[in-house]
């Protein structure tokens, strides 16, 4: 349990997808202009973290790595996550129209989202057991969402700011963004304090 | 197994090329199984739509907005500015709702400063843009406030109805849609859209400057002389911050103004476009 606890909190808050290992900052850049499509596509990108860990984990456990044939993961994986996007994404139109208004045209934007990649191979490199992978996986969505709401805050409040001119739009959003990402620097040493 | 001793590359290529397949066959099967049929209305409004995709309704599309008509989240049927009346007519009728009227809107240049009623202030030779020449002390233009003729509002219109005549751009209303881009494009905030019966009767300036300056920067500038407020007879112009404003709601468009204007400020123009200019030119030469 301990362990778990320590997964989670490595990850959304030292380890934060967006903000330290600087993945999926397409979709943090795009959709965090309000807060709905910030929780829309956070909530998308949790769930199919969570349902593409549980297919790639034992993909490459089970066939890739007793065939010592590890290093095409990358190649292997992208077309799985692809793939079960869009099976997902056809299903849940069809089976739940309500959840496929809510989080059904963010999903497009997923199937070769880096961040959903990234997590996969972290959790092989880290050489998580099951159990371990999908809470890191579902914790690194949390810290997606962290990262996005509070990111949907800071350039909310910069609507109304007076910006120069040259700056504004995209450079003084990625400005923002780095302040942001630095702000996370101060967590490190958390789980020590937490859990030592 | 045994086919697994086979060589290293192989397997590769076998795992690889057999995990394409089968998420291929899956999503066949998937999307066979979990077909959703298109709102067949919404096609329906689509091929009603035009299709420029010009974004002068506020969708990000000719596509995105007959899905909002068809889901019933957006009921006006008169957002189309590049089909105009014929558009939301189609549109109802294919909704089955009542036609609004659409007042078909127009963009207009407000300035008439062409090369020989202006001057220049300094010789510009940066980039050819207005906005930047309009960074450098506002442009060489010797109105500040008048047209800097480099032509952002041409780049960014899709239907060629802008031209440069003599410095000054112009909207050939003929093939205008009103979809908004040049108004945003302008940096001197020159253009502005306008119901296409307001063409009639207009101060074509924009100038804020009091008579004497406005007089030596432009020759046609309107330098708030009163002459047409006092001429009016429905009282319809004022004068706000040195330049007349004519009450479009109170205008009937006898064109008393544009016979008393000193300066030739105020437009009598109707349809404006490149045909009309190019038959004064015949009618001249």
């Amino acid at each position: 349990m301990k362990e778990m606890l320590i997964i989670l909190f490595s990850v959304v808050l030292i380890d934060n997808l967006v903000l330290s290992r600087f993945l999926g900052v397409c979709s943090f850049i795009g959709l965090t202009k309000d807060l709905k499509n910030a929780m829309g596509m956070s909530v998308a990108v949790i769930f199919v973290m969570m349902v593409a860990t549980g297919i790639t984990y034992p993909i490459y456990w089970s066939i890739l790595e007793p065939i010592n044939l590890g290093y095409l993961q990358t190649v292997i994986f992208i077309l799985v996550i692809a793939a079960v996007v869009q099976v997902l994404e056809a299903i849940i139109r069809k089976a739940f129209p309500p959840l496929y208004k809510a989080m059904g045209i963010f999903l497009p934007l997923i199937t070769t989202n880096c961040a959903i990649l990234g997590v996969m191979l972290i959790n092989i490199q880290e050489i998580y057991n099951f159990g371990s992978a999908m809470m890191s996986s579902f914790g690194a969505g949390i810290g997606y969402m962290l990262a996005m709401f509070l990111f949907t805050g800071v350039r909310s409040k910069m609507e109304n700011a007076d910006i120069p001119e040259f700056m504004k739009g995209l450079p003084i959003t990625l400005m923002a963004a780095a302040i942001v990402s630095v702000s996370f620097m101060g967590f490190k040493g958390v789980i020590e304090n937490l859990f030592g | 197994m045994v086919i697994f001793l086979l060589n290293p590359v192989l397997n590769a290529a076998l795992i690889g090329g057999g995990t394409a397949l089968l998420m291929g066959a899956i999503i066949l099967v998937v999307f066979h199984y979990f077909s959703v049929e298109k709102d067949p209305l919404q096609e329906e409004l689509e091929g009603v739509l035009p299709g420029v995709n010009c974004g002068g309704c506020g969708y990000s599309g000719c596509s995105a907005y007959a899905s909002a008509l068809a889901d019933k989240s957006e009921e006006d049927t008169t957002l189309c500015t590049a089909g105009g009346q014929d558009t939301a007519t189609a549109i109802a009728e294919a909704l089955g709702v009542e036609a609004g009227t659409v007042v078909p809107l127009v963009a207009n240049v407000f300035c008439q400063g062409t090369c020989e009623h202006t001057h220049e202030r300094y010789d510009y030779t940066g980039t050819q843009h207005c906005a930047s020449a309009n960074g450098l002390f506002s442009g060489p233009n010797s109105c500040t406030y008048g047209c800097l003729g480099f032509g952002d509002c041409i780049a960014v219109c899709e239907f060629h109805a802008i031209y440069i005549e003599d410095g000054v751009a112009k909207v050939n209303h003929n093939l205008c849609t009103a979809c908004g881009k040049c108004v945003k494009a302008c940096p001197k905030q020159l253009i502005q859209l306008i119901p296409k019966h307001e063409l009639a009767t207009n101060v074509t300036c924009s100038n804020h400057w009091p008579a004497r300056v406005a007089r030596s920067a432009c020759k046609v500038a309107c330098i708030a002389c009163s002459r047409c407020v006092r001429t009016c007879p429905v009282n319809a112009i004022k004068i706000e911050d040195n330049l007349a404003v004519i009450d479009q709601y109170a205008c009937i468009h006898c064109g008393e103004c544009v016979e008393v204007c000193p300066t030739k400020a105020i437009h009598r123009g109707l349809l404006d476009g490149p045909c009309a200019v190019d038959e004064e030119k015949k009618a001249a030469g």
